[in-house]
């Protein structure tokens, strides 16, 4: 990811923003469901554990030598991933929230997301690849105010129906959690 | 006026005082009387299996480093410098020739031995650096691959501070031809609860399921359990809970792994193989524990395991409102790499920082801490009375044993803790 995204024209950068604004609008307004629709049914949606790793000294003076690639322990890593869901695990997740019984979910929190810093990085038929950034602010009846802070790295597919999420990584910026929960939808 | 432990946990620890949850001076006491004294959960033998090899662990709040020595042997040394006091050790996991202290630059062994004083050579009085190593746990035994440590010099042998306790765990551990691997570092979050009452959960507490996570977990999984469960205490604050499954009970409904989401997802690969696990289960663990379907386990202080969605925890203190959770996800270790991947799952769907039911847990243990440290309560202690004295012995289970609703697990927790609290509060 260490180039430049690739050149898209203005009406092409606002498409994607629309989305993504669209997104983090039915997110903060607690509309799970109606972003489910926005998943493609085979979607992977992952978020790595993060680690402090040892430096190799051979690589001092590299920039590889502190990669954030190296922190984390992702799907194909012998580490265990924060998450690693099919689109039945999303669900699950979106529909408990409007259950009287999901303790967790009430009275619901409060969250404000911005993304921003929305680059496509490739892009090949209907396959688009995306990094972007988000600040997710959280609160929760008795518990501090927290902020979550992450990259998402995104393939959407173009399809008749408008842009489709069918992979996700989230990569967030901590090694110890002191969140709440990691079970948020990013 | 000083508190008493005598008037926190009454005689048959059926009425725990809130105190004992949110109090600085009570907190100072646990580490006295209970992290200074038992055997400390530090890591498992998979975690640093070559010469150089190192994990970060804890004792309480001090930060230790276990590591593999040049010799093969397992050391466990104080993360802090005898010269300032920094962590010489700065990363979670790694291997190593040598732990280096940024500040000066004193660096020391893996084993924990220190190496070099930089500032040495300008100084005509050379230190004697055999007595200036890191300092060393005194204690550390290893048990089917689980390292503990203590820093009570006198402490019992390990397996003996286990007990009967292995019998459970070996009907986890022995059902695999290789045993279990943790796979990679822990998961580690802060949860602003006091460090028992996670420990209180896995301990035993499995009515809670259809309750607090019942948006989950559906009312007939509680039923199993009521009709199929026991609760065993081996000696206080150890304890499990499983279902005994049917001796007709077919295959599926008794294998390790079957009922987690991984599996289910799984596929038939990962079907099969539990499947074929199971199928070497009565040899490997005999009749009756082949058919243990485990939930809770619990090892005295703060080590907890989770059968049904393979994971083990420690709970490690951070005062008495503060908790570093961590928990690994733990595998067969002679599963192919691509079935332990769909393995983990078990445990990190479900449980960890994410995981959909923990989710509802750490909110409640938060929660708790909140309601322990209110005042004018103080004769509102909580009730644990719940099946009191209910529980028996049984012909071919170890400890004593009940049905699940019994809070005899906790109250047994208890009891130990309050007694060992008033042997340094009287030694004051």
């Amino acid at each position: 990811m260490s180039t430049l995204s690739i050149e898209v024209s203005p009406e092409q950068q606002r498409e994607l923003e629309r989305f993504y604004f669209y997104e983090a609008r039915l997110l903060d307004n607690r509309q799970y469901l109606q972003w489910l629709a926005l998943l493609s049914k085979d979607i992977r949606y992952l978020i790595p554990a993060r680690v402090n790793v040892q430096v190799n000294n051979r690589e001092r003076g590299a920039e590889d030598m502190i990669s954030v690639e190296r922190e984390l322990e992702g799907e194909d890593s012998m580490g265990c991933p924060h998450r690693e869901e099919n689109y039945i695990l999303l669900m699950l997740r979106a529909e408990r929230a409007y259950k009287i019984n999901s303790w967790s979910e009430h009275p619901p929190a409060r969250t404000r997301r911005i993304v921003g810093n929305i680059e496509l990085m490739a892009c090949q038929d209907d396959v688009l690849t995306l990094v972007s950034n988000f600040h997710l602010y959280y609160s929760r009846p008795g518990n501090e105010n927290v902020m979550y802070s992450g990259q998402r790295r995104d393939t959407l597919l173009a399809t008749d129906e408008g842009l489709r999420i069918s992979r996700r990584e989230v990569v967030l910026d901590y090694a110890n959690i002191e969140l709440p929960t990691l079970g948020l939808l990013f | 006026m000083r508190l008493r432990v005598r008037d926190l946990v009454n005689a048959d620890a059926s009425l725990i005082s809130r105190r004992c949850w949110s109090d600085t001076e009570v907190y100072a006491l646990e580490k006295r009387g209970i992290f200074a004294k038992s055997w400390l959960f530090l890591g498992h033998e998979s975690q640093i299996r070559f010469p150089g090899d190192f994990v970060q662990a804890y004792m309480c709040e001090t930060p230790i480093i276990l590591s593999r020595g040049q010799d093969t042997a397992i050391y466990a040394n104080i993360n802090s410098c005898t010269h300032r006091g920094l962590p010489v050790c700065r990363t979670d996991h790694g291997n190593t020739k040598r732990f280096v202290c940024p500040y000066h630059n004193w660096s020391y062994s893996v084993e924990g031995n220190l190496q070099t004083i930089p500032q040495e050579s300008e100084v005509s009085h050379k230190p004697d650096k055999s007595q200036l190593g890191l300092k060393r746990v005194p204690r550390v035994e290893m048990w089917r691959g689980m390292i503990f440590g203590s820093f009570n010099e006198n402490i019992i042998p390990l397996e003996d501070y286990l007990g009967d306790m292995r019998f459970y765990l070996d009907a986890f551990f022995d059902r695999f031809p290789a045993g279990i691997e943790f796979m990679g570092a822990p998961h580690r979050w802060v949860i602003n609860a006091n460090w028992k009452l996670p420990v209180e959960n896995q301990l035993g507490d499995v009515n809670h399921g259809a309750f607090l996570h019942s948006a989950i977990i559906p009312r007939e999984a509680q039923d199993t359990i009521e009709k199929l469960g026991y609760s065993v205490v081996t000696t206080p604050g150890h304890g499990a809970t499983f279902r005994l499954m049917p001796e007709d009970a077919p295959v599926d409904e008794v294998a390790w792994g079957m009922e987690a989401v991984g599996s289910i997802f799984g596929g038939d690969e990962v079907q099969n193989y539990l499947r074929e696990i199971q199928a070497q289960a009565v040899e490997r663990v005999g009749d009756l524990r082949s058919r243990m379907k485990g939930l809770t386990y619990g090892i005295y202080p703060n080590l907890s395991f989770l059968w049904s969605n393979t994971s083990f925890k420690v709970s490690h203190p951070r005062g008495p409102g503060k908790v570093e959770y961590w928990s690994w996800a733990v595998v067969p270790a002679d599963a192919p790499d691509h079935i332990k991947k769909v393995l983990r799952t078990n445990y990190s769907s479900f449980f960890g920082p994410a995981g959909i039911l923990e989710q509802e847990d750490s909110e409640v243990w938060s929660q708790q801490f909140l309601g322990s440290n209110i005042d004018f309560a103080d004769d509102r202690p909580y009730y644990y009375g719940l099946g009191l004295g209910e529980e028996k012995s049984h012909p071919d289970m170890p400890g004593l044993v009940s049905v699940t609703a019994n809070e005899f697990y906790a109250r047994h927790f208890f009891a130990r803790w309050r007694d060992e609290l008033q042997a340094v509060e009287e030694a004051l």
